[in-house]
């Protein structure tokens, strides 16, 4: 591998910013707060894949970005990777939840009940063509009930243990939450601690968690998953003031899901994972890929290290846009490499013993 | 760490339900109310006033294990005058908010303006329950009412 230093371009790049930043045009705090109201399930998955709870940011990352949601996560995280960390608060728990939404595919009837929420699951989706032609599309307001919901829905896996159908909570030592494993700021080694591929899979890319989940689905898994909980709701984020007494500063969208699997002895098997923001099709696929990853062989999809390494939005997107740039002299000694052995074969030459080949992969730096 | 589902219904007025109260009212309110307060307030020495990040961990339900769940975006104002102390934390941005929030709380552990920080959370306790009620009512209308035939 050889390195070849080069000047030029300066004029071509700055150009080709300004072409690019000319085909979304100025942008303004009006245009951030439209996208904020108008956007909210896009805003929260760049929240959740940029592992950032801040709505009015995520939407300029947006503007600035023109919708390209792999530059808007970049610059999102960028961003804050700017700021201190301040403290860290306290756990939140599942019962804790302000829910807007729980439901069940595996039991009609769960304590609390079936709560849609906000959803389209059961509705015809119709493209609002009258919309361009000038008639407005006004949804229609809900009807609300006479009495409220309650704010805390009950666990459904609390619910399975104490009918024997889900195995007890494991002992599990107290951990602080200063001393929660954190990726952010160490390695991930395999296997990883679970809080690492929780936190891993908190922030992954919903597309590739997707596409590796679906797989799993598919048959290319150990495990078939059933939505045992789905739940969209907010959390109080509990700090501590300095007299130790602890408060909410506000709240948060989070989404988690478990899913589940007969196992092979007479207990149900659980997935779980939950991210910052609602979304369901990357808490569904996720806690499918946790389910699964216990018995996976190596090279799996469903493998932990399989899934961890390839569902990073950051590096995935810009390991795979790096091969955009400039590659000339790792290409052009490919191409003196092949037209040697055009001019061998023409010349009826032996072609040069080669090496036994190795699995062949670009170095990630 | 005492707190209960849906949170806000949370015991009586205690220490840690105002401060939740005074960071979940509306921010026009808090800093009107703040810069009524602050000519009353001695020498206040600002320490922090910044914004930041706070690691937000969650309970895993299968396991119990706690995981980073993420970061979330707050502004943090902390403030000192006669020996007491005034923090303020919001979620966002708003550097205004917490320090209004830090002085109404430096206030109160002063003894300054009590009856006007409590008429305040009392006002926000109500808004916020209301606001509250009005969204679990719409959620209430999506409860599925099982029929079996």
């Amino acid at each position: 591998m050889a390195y070849v230093a080069a000047r030029g371009g300066e004029r071509a790049i700055a150009e080709a910013e300004r072409l690019y930043r000319a085909m979304t045009g100025p942008i303004d705090a009006n245009r951030v707060e439209q996208l904020q109201a108008a956007l909210p399930w896009l805003i929260d998955r760049v929240m959740g894949e940029a592992s950032l709870s801040a709505p009015e940011m995520a939407a300029l990352a947006l503007a600035q970005t023109g919708g390209d949601l792999y530059e808007a996560v970049l610059v999102l995280r960028a961003w804050r990777s700017t700021q201190p960390r301040l403290a860290t608060a306290a756990p939140v728990l599942q019962e804790a939840l302000f829910t807007h939404r729980r439901i069940s595919a595996a039991f009609k009837d769960i304590p609390g009940g079936q709560i849609l929420g906000p959803t389209l699951d059961y509705s015809h989706r119709v493209l609002e063509t009258a919309v361009l032609t000038g008639r407005d599309f006004v949804p229609e307001p809900v009807t609300p009930a006479a009495d409220p919901a309650p704010a805390g829905q009950p666990s459904l896996a609390e619910w399975q243990r104490a009918q024997g159908l889900v195995s007890a909570l494991p002992a599990t030592p107290y951990v602080a939450p200063e001393d929660i494993p954190d990726i952010t700021r160490e390695p991930v080694l395999f296997p990883a601690p679970r809080a690492h591929r929780l936190q891993a899979l908190a922030r992954a890319d919903t597309g590739g968690t997707l596409a590796l989940g679906y797989a799993a689905m598919r048959g290319y898994g150990n495990a078939h998953p059933t939505v045992n909980e789905l739940r969209l709701a907010e959390a109080e984020v509990m700090v501590r003031h300095p007299s130790r007494s602890f408060f909410s500063a506000g709240r948060v969208k989070v989404s988690q899901a478990e899913v589940v699997s007969k196992g092979r002895a007479d207990t149900l098997e659980l997935g779980f994972a939950a991210t910052l923001g609602w979304n369901e099709v990357k808490v569904i696929a996720a806690a499918t890929l946790d389910l699964n990853a216990a018995k996976a062989p190596k090279g799996s999809p469903v493998e932990e290290e399989f899934f961890l390494y390839h569902t990073e939005p950051v590096e995935a997107s810009g390991f795979c846009i790096h091969f955009k740039l400039p590659h000339y002299v790792t290409f052009q000694s490919s191409l003196d490499a092949m037209r040697g052995a055009s001019n061998r074969d023409a010349k009826g030459e032996a072609p040069l013993p080669v090496a036994p080949a190795e699995h062949q992969t670009e170095p990630a730096e | 760490m005492m707190w209960r589902r849906g949170s806000f219904r949370v015991l009586s007025m205690t220490e840690d339900r105002r401060l939740s109260l005074l960071a979940a009212t509306d921010p026009a309110s808090l800093k009107a109310l703040a810069e009524m307060l602050l000519p009353k307030l001695p020498d206040v020495e600002v320490i922090q006033s910044r914004t930041g990040l706070v690691m937000l961990p969650m309970r895993d339900t299968v396991t119990g294990t706690d995981f980073h769940l993420g970061e979330v975006l707050v502004a943090e104002a902390h403030v000192r005058s006669g020996g007491a102390t005034g923090y303020g934390m919001v979620t966002g941005r708003d550097l205004e908010q917490a320090m209004a929030m830090a002085l109404v709380d430096l206030a109160g552990a002063l003894g300054i303006g009590a009856a006007d920080i409590m008429a305040l959370t009392r006002t926000t306790e109500r808004v916020r329950q209301a606001a509250d009620d009005a969204i679990l009512r719409r959620v209430a209308a999506t409860r599925v009412e099982m029929e079996t035939f």
